[in-house]
């Protein structure tokens, strides 16, 4: 299992500097980055045992005597070495022997056979994996058995191992690995550890290149997702773990499709709303448990897409609480500085909420949220482009919605916002004028005093396209009859 | 060929439909609101709310993709180590020619109010309120004004409220200078003569910072060049005509809009009495210069060729 302070924790051991600490990552994000743009992005977990000790020199692994184990700890701790995994699987009858151990009568043996699976599972040379094939019928059967520490260690080392190759990933299909996964994730409900396990080793599989063509419909068809949702309500002792891993997986297969029917019909976007209110509010408390937003970025995107496949008559029932406006507001709050693409994230999830239902779009206005997000309108990259989505999705409703939006200050922010160097910032901000203005004769009015006029002619007159037509539009059809209320200077 | 709201209203089809009908609607309801905008000729709005369905590979998600693979890396802390950039739009001025971006409103709005207010739509000059502007335009580009000075008192007083007026700039200068003990460089009261010494000035966009008056916003060029479409020569006084730059050629050839500019600027002229013409809340429009409308500077060019 993980813990977040463990990375501290290693670090002071290696004694790294923390400038080298902040380089090291920067690095690695810098390469995680440019892997994901490549679709390569894939990471390793390494379980560490509890007793780190120094790396003892390498035993020739056919020289097993009675001192089995203790080799066997020595091989698995010097297996931490790349070069040292190679040299293991090039020596012939290697991994032979090595599963003679795991599938022996000594319990001791066993352990530390998987130990050096484990490190193996880990390597960064991609033909480790395969090496390893012999060994996965014997992890999978495992799966099922009743020890955790154990049952632990397999798990990881196939979720390491299922991404390297795709003969790997077959193999593992065709032995059967999403059914062994489901009956572990029921025997071993109850331990939080080798639940979380399962849920990373399921999260590996469901990454996978063309994970959409054949295994997840055959998870969506298992009794996994049902599990996965039962597992996302953080254990407050355990942790966020498990719950983290199992939200990841429901991301991986509510983005891979599209009307996501089973997983609606299980309750999922009902659970995941309401566990993103509970976030939320968390959040909002000034919450101090690290790493929540490992959480809520899943969560978040499993509500957002489940909201886009969500029928929009079954909208109230399957969302709930309409207190989720509440929380996505508050997140967006809490993230706007220190995560601004969580901050965008969560805007564009308020989005999908408020696109088809006048509930919700009410509900921003009754609980007093909208002014809260007309501030949020000079952030770029993307976020000030979704809020006037949201806002021109509360106009869309009714003329009296957008009254009080008038009455809330928006006329003013679109005179800001027509200003913007951003073209889709210029178009959204006429689109929202435009329903303004044609609700009611005051609002007219009103942008009119406010220096509109002005406004429009410069982009009738220097704007392209769509910008001008629709400044023309509004100037001609809708506007030019409220001259005489715009100021002399 | 449906229009593409229409499409979308029919794929999401009944659903809307049922969505609405619970609620009590005190206004029109949406799909009625829809089907008037879509009957009205030429609407070119279109905005109708979406969901939107992100995939895995989705560059919204990189961030977060990026935090969970560093968590499971090993190398996750919870508190951002360098301050995320969150970034502020840009502003940036509308008028034709002048590119220039600002990061604040503010410092857009001070650009626009200082440089683009109140410009004279024949020679570009800025003056720095509606009402110099008015008596520049009649002193310097309105004929009539020269006839009638012959033989009346026509040169006002620039300070509000004096209400005097003098047969000569001179007159009026020494006024402003004995009376209002004004400074005797006064730049907001050039007679047309000192014009000469101005016009080597660059028209390139500067900062507000420039001196107002000496500014040339190359909007003005278009709208200059508009000035000449209409009469068939230019002044002789007013030189800076010939200093119309590559630019400004440029733009004039660009057909869109410059077509379209003078078929509407003709066409307003052939009707002398065209209700109601558009009167803006400038009294120059600075970028909006058809030729028709209350645009002061034509006025003293019609009619005034041979």
């Amino acid at each position: 299992m993980w813990r977040l302070n463990k990375v501290r924790h290693k670090a002071g051991r290696q004694g790294d500097g923390l400038e080298e600490l902040r380089l090291k990552r920067r690095e690695h994000e810098r390469a995680l980055r440019q892997a994901r743009r490549d679709r390569q992005l894939v990471s390793k977990r390494l379980l560490l045992s509890e007793d780190e000790e120094q790396f003892n020199k390498m035993t020739n692994p056919t020289n097993l005597g009675p001192e089995k184990e203790t080799n066997l700890k020595a091989l698995s701790k010097a297996l931490r070495d790349p070069s040292a995994q190679l040299t293991f699987i090039k020596q012939e009858n290697s991994m032979h022997l090595l599963v003679g151990l795991l599938t022996g009568s000594d319990a001791q043996c066993r352990l530390q056979a998987v130990r050096c699976l484990h490190e193996l599972s880990h390597s960064p040379h991609k033909n480790v994996a395969p090496a390893c094939l012999p060994a996965t019928s014997y992890l999978l059967t495992y799966l099922s058995g009743p020890s955790t520490k154990f049952t632990e260690l397999c798990l990881y080392t196939l979720g390491n191992i299922c991404p390297d190759s795709d003969v790997v990933k077959e193999k593992l299909l065709a032995q059967g690995i999403i059914p062994a996964l489901t009956s572990c994730m029921e025997n071993q409900r109850h331990n939080l550890a080798v639940v979380e396990a399962v849920g990373f080793t399921l999260s590996q599989l469901l990454q996978t290149k063309d994970a959409a063509e054949k295994i997840i419909p055959m998870v969506l068809a298992s009794r996994l997702p049902s599990h996965l949702l039962s597992v996302l309500t953080p254990d407050p002792k355990f942790g966020l773990a498990p719950a983290i891993e199992c939200a990841w997986c429901l991301h991986y297969l509510t983005c891979s499709s599209e009307d996501n029917r089973e997983l609606l019909s299980g309750g999922a976007l009902l659970q995941c709303s309401s566990l993103l209110v509970s976030l939320g509010r968390a959040v909002a408390e000034g919450n101090k448990d690290e790493g929540i937003e490992l959480l809520v970025c899943p969560v978040l995107r499993c509500v957002g897409n489940l909201l886009s496949s969500c029928p929009v008559e079954d909208l109230s029932t399957q969302v709930g609480d309409v207190h989720l406006v509440v929380a996505l507001c508050a997140l967006v709050q809490a993230y706007l500085h220190t995560r601004p693409a969580l901050a965008r994230e969560t805007v564009w999830v308020l989005n999908n909420l408020t696109a088809h239902s006048n509930e919700f779009c009410s509900a921003l206005l009754t609980l007093n949220l909208v002014p809260g997000l007309i501030q949020l309108l000079p952030f770029s990259q993307g976020i000030n482009t979704m809020i006037l989505r949201i806002l021109a999705n509360i106009a869309h409703k009714k003329k009296e919605f957008c009254v009080q939006l008038t009455q809330l200050g928006l006329l003013s922010a679109l005179c800001a916002t027509l200003k913007m160097m951003d073209q889709e910032m210029v178009t959204l901000s006429l689109d929202v004028l435009f329903m303004l203005v044609v609700s009611s004769p005051q609002v007219a009015e009103e942008f009119v005093k406010q220096g509109g006029l002005s406004l429009l002619e410069a982009i009738q007159y220097n704007g392209e396209g769509e910008r001008r037509r629709r400044a023309t539009y509004l100037l001609e059809q809708h506007l030019l009859s409220y001259q005489q209320y715009s100021t002399i200077t | 060929m449906l229009q593409p709201e229409v499409v979308q209203r029919l794929t999401a089809g009944d659903v809307s439909v049922r969505s609405c009908h619970e609620e009590s609607l005190t206004g029109d309801s949406e799909q009625q609101q829809q089907q008037r905008r879509q009957t009205e000729e030429g609407n070119p709005f279109s905005f109708t709310p979406q969901r939107l369905h992100l995939h895995r590979d989705h560059e919204l998600f990189e961030d977060g993709d990026i935090q969970r693979h560093m968590y499971l890396q090993d190398l996750y802390i919870s508190e951002a180590e360098d301050k995320p950039t969150l970034s502020v739009s840009e502003f940036a001025c509308h008028i034709s020619g002048c590119s220039s971006i600002f990061s604040t409103l503010e410092e857009y709005e001070h650009h626009y109010n200082s440089l683009h207010r109140h410009v004279c739509c024949s020679c570009r000059r800025s003056l720095p309120s509606a009402r110099l502007l008015d008596i520049h335009i009649q002193e310097w580009h309105d004929s009539l004004f020269t006839i009638l000075a012959q033989r009346q008192d026509m040169y006002q007083c620039l300070v509000e409220g004096c209400g005097q007026k003098f047969r000569t700039s001179k007159h009026r200068k020494d006024h402003l200078i004995r009376i209002h003990k004004y400074p005797p460089d006064f730049r907001f009261d050039k007679t047309k003569k000192d014009r000469g010494t101005r016009e080597t000035k660059t028209q390139q966009q500067k900062d507000a910072a420039m001196e107002v008056v000496d500014d040339v916003c190359e909007s003005e060029g278009v709208c200059e060049v508009m000035c000449n479409v209409l009469s068939d020569q230019p002044e002789q006084e007013e030189s800076m005509e010939t200093h119309v730059s590559e630019e400004e050629a440029v733009r004039m050839a660009k057909p869109a809009s410059t077509e379209e500019l003078s078929a509407s600027a003709q066409g307003s002229e052939s009707t002398s009495s065209a209700p109601p013409k558009p009167q803006y809340s400038y009294r120059v429009p600075s970028a909006v210069c058809f030729g028709h409308g209350s645009v002061r500077g034509f006025r003293g060019r019609r009619g005034r060729r041979k």
